[in-house]
């Protein structure tokens, strides 16, 4: 870890606290190449081709069971592909997990947290794990504890906080190695309309950075207004992908999600749910 | 209602055991066992029903009480109580607190143990044959037994997960009732014990079994014994307290399922205050020292950890219970050594208890070697003076300062050997585990035989790597060549350390393969 600057504690450090640019930025900072996974007799993913250019605040949308959370789980060296490829900054994910989970940050959703820690416990623990120096852990967690109002419950064991609070201690979890690459499945689930709003001001200073964030998300609204490029996962395949101003064209990303994905019907509901 | 539900009870049992062939194979491993017991069961009260009538009822008094306890106590060391039928999943329906306590009782009573009961007790018929005026009251009192023995079992659960307010609280008298419960079975085999030992010098068991057959537990079985025998008075008493005995558990149930279905488990918050990291702040910052850290904590506040740890005392007990109370023998200053044994291999399946926040470890790309070491150091920081500590006051109790080298030896090289074991088999292996804060009687879906195989594989693999050590410690302690002391505790420190070494290494090599695989089926249990 000698590519972290060590002169990092200052008020919302987290800009300058983004590993400095290296020989590989010219390559993507996430691709996917012919990445397949099956459950049994069900295909998760069917070979999946994703570049996610350095810098891009990318969105990834899908239907429920699309197989967002299965492919961002290969690419993130949490569940090996049966075939395909995932690299990160040109490091691939499953020849050389270590390197490369140092340059992602990741915030995997349907997981727990270590919840019997306290908030700073955990941010604590997890920036040891990456090996950084007590003095840059105790800085880090204290900048980072602020920044997402957690500052008063760090003391509180993480099982005792809100849905909202638990996604902010991962999120700062998942930023405390200063990773060269976001990965974020469900961010803004059940966090309060001003938290998140804090939280996208730190995503964008992030990008504007350097850094390169991915977001998995349900609200095209969110996407269309976050990201610059997005991607539309259906059935494991990828449907369409590029800057967000290419793949919705004229229309909302809402309706052209739903052109792409289909299953739109226009019903009432059954006769005996109307209430008069 | 109550049939409705007992249907989807059936319908989830035979989709599990369709799904999952391992699971039907642990499922028929439990009905043979079930069938062995009602074999055993019909033959024994076939030769009970031919003796003296004394003989029998004090036999059947004593039957009873087991059984009774065994509904109590057997979920914590079985597999715990069938949730398939949960009040919280049953909640959002339309039904009355009443209705879900019968739908409950019900479950009960037609699961695997249930029915086994049922027929089990069925066999009491064999011995009141000859007493018509038994075999009558007998068909009252059998159904109000087995009744008593599932409600027990469900008010029992139901309390320990339901008094006091916050989670700590919770969590404390849930982790004291189970230290109750499993001391009260070595304590039960004790009392047995002592009153076979002091039958045998003449007292009178018979009069011991009449004084039980006026308690909660064993009243119900007792009724038609006393009426064959004459005692009518006595029969209709007794009738009353096991009337009495149900309609008490069914109130306790009662009040504690209906506050816990209005009122879930409030959030009190504990706190720290902020900037006290505990062990964070003591171990050196790098994947080692959090790790080790992060078990050292789960180790001493989580609870699911805390009640393995209750195993370390309860070793001395089981020998000393086991020997009948001998304490001048050897067997109980050998005690040191099966508590290394439980010790060091309570960690077998650490990675279980992280859950699914197995993946935040993941996340940091952290090496098996580094991973081992840190849960093993972790593992061992508690262990290992808990086993010294109970070593010592062992021998304190017994006072032969001598056996120490050879204790300390055999006890330090299994512990040693079993944390060794356990770095391999951790990384091999998960098994379903209660989430944090679950109730130690709930039953956790998704175990199967396989699991329970490579638990006893592992006992197995500790103990024949750890012989080196015991042989000497074991020629010192029961055949008096102190000498061999010495030599087992260079030998169980040494070649405990080697082995504890070889596991690290040879467990980070398979944790590195298999970290992802490990995860995938935690999802799983999780999704279970």
């Amino acid at each position: 870890m000698t590519d972290i600057p060590r002169d990092v504690p200052q008020p919302s450090a987290l800009p300058e606290a983004v590993a400095p640019p290296t020989s590989t930025d010219s390559l993507p900072a996430m691709q996917l190449t012919g990445l397949v996974k099956h459950f049994g007799q069900k295909v998760a993913v069917a070979g999946l081709d994703l570049t996610v250019p350095t810098g891009s605040f990318y969105g990834l949308v899908g239907p429920n069971g699309a197989g967002k959370t299965t492919t961002l789980s290969m690419a993130t060296g949490l569940l090996r592909p049966d075939a395909g490829t995932a690299r990160i900054h040109g490091v691939d994910v499953w020849t050389q997990p270590v390197e490369a989970k140092k340059l992602i940050g990741n915030l995997a959703d349907g997981v727990r947290l270590f919840d019997r820690l306290t908030g700073e416990q955990l941010v604590t623990y997890t920036g040891m794990m990456f090996g950084l120096s007590r003095d840059e852990v105790g800085a880090r967690t204290a900048d980072l504890l602020r920044i997402m109002d957690l500052t008063e419950a760090a003391g509180t064991p993480v099982v005792d906080y809100s849905a909202g609070m638990t996604k902010k201690v991962a999120l700062a979890c998942a930023l405390v190695h200063a990773p060269r690459l976001l990965v974020l499945d469900e961010p803004f689930e059940s966090v309060d309309p001003v938290s998140a709003a804090n939280i996208e001001d730190i995503l964008r200073g992030y990008t504007a950075s350097g850094g390169t964030v991915i977001v998995s998300s349900h609200s095209m609204d969110l996407v269309q207004r976050m990201c610059d490029h997005v991607a539309v996962i259906a059935q494991g395949r990828l449907l369409a992908s590029g800057t967000v101003d290419e793949v919705r064209g004229a229309q909302t990303l809402q309706d052209r999600f739903v052109e792409l994905v289909g299953g739109r019907h226009h019903a009432e509901g059954p006769q005996w749910l109307r209430q008069s | 209602m109550v049939a409705t539900v007992l249907r989807i009870r059936f319908r989830v049992l035979g989709n599990t055991l369709s799904r999952s062939p391992m699971q039907l194979i642990g499922f028929i491993v439990g009905v043979i066992g079930a069938v062995w017991m009602l074999f055993l069961a019909g033959v024994g009260f076939f030769f009970v029903g031919t003796l003296d009538l004394d003989i029998a009822r004090a036999v059947i008094t004593a039957a009873g009480a087991v059984l009774t306890l065994g509904w109590v106590v057997g979920p914590i060391f079985a597999a715990g109580i069938d949730t398939t039928l949960d009040p919280a999943k049953l909640a959002p329906f339309p039904m009355t607190t009443r209705q879900m306590m019968v739908a409950i009782t019900a479950g009960g009573l037609t699961g695997v143990p249930g029915i086994t009961t049922a027929i089990g007790s069925l066999a009491v018929f064999l011995v009141w044959a000859r007493y018509p005026v038994a075999a009558v009251a007998a068909v009252v009192c059998v159904p109000l037994g087995v009744v008593i023995c599932v409600v027990a079992s469900r008010a029992v659960a139901a309390l320990a997960a339901g008094i006091g307010g916050g989670r700590r609280t919770r969590e404390i008298v849930g982790l004291v009732g189970f230290t109750l419960v499993i001391f009260a079975s070595p304590l039960f085999i004790g009392i047995t014990n002592a009153l076979v030992s002091a039958s045998e010098q003449g007292v009178q068991l018979q009069a011991v079994v009449a004084g039980l057959s006026w308690t909660p537990i064993a009243a119900a079985w007792a009724v038609p014994g006393d009426l064959a025998a004459g005692s009518w008075i006595t029969g209709l008493l007794k009738l009353v307290i096991a009337a009495a005995t149900l309609a008490t558990l069914w109130l306790l149930w009662q009040r504690s399922l209906a506050a816990s279905l209005v009122g879930p488990p409030s959030r009190v918050a504990t706190r720290r205050r902020s900037g006290s990291l505990g062990w964070f702040g003591v171990m050196p910052s790098n994947p080692v020292g959090a790790t080790w850290a992060r078990s050292l904590t789960s180790w001493t506040r989580d609870f699911r950890y805390l009640r393995q740890l209750l195993l370390i005392p309860f070793a001395p007990v089981l020998v000393l219970v086991y020997s009948r109370g001998d304490l001048d023998g050897p067997f109980f200053a050998a005690s040191g050594l099966l508590v290394g044994f439980f010790a060091g291999i309570l960690a077998y399946t650490d990675v279980s208890y992280d859950g699914t926040a197995f993946a935040t470890v993941l996340q940091t790309g952290i090496r098996g070697r580094a991973d081992r070491l840190g849960r093993m150091l972790g593992s061992a920081t508690v262990s290992i003076p808990l086993v010294l500590l109970a070593d010592v006051v062992t021998l304190a109790i017994v006072g032969k300062w001598e056996l120490l080298p050879a204790v300390i030896g055999g006890s330090m090289g299994l512990t040693l050997v079993g944390l060794g074991v356990s770095a391999v088999s951790s990384a091999l292996l998960v098994v379903p585990t209660p989430a944090p804060g679950d109730s130690p009687f709930k039953r956790v879906p998704g175990s199967t035989f396989t699991m329970f195989l490579a638990f006893v594989l592992c006992w197995a693999l500790v103990a024949v790597l750890a012989l080196p050590a015991v042989i000497p410690a074991v020629l010192a302690i029961f055949a008096g060549a102190t000498g061999a002391g010495w030599v087992s505790l260079a030998i169980g420190l040494v070649w405990g350390s080697i082995v504890f070494a070889g596991g690290v290494l040879i467990g980070g090599t398979r944790f590195d393969a298999s970290a992802p695989r490990l995860l995938a089926q935690l999802r799983m249990f999780q999704g279970a």
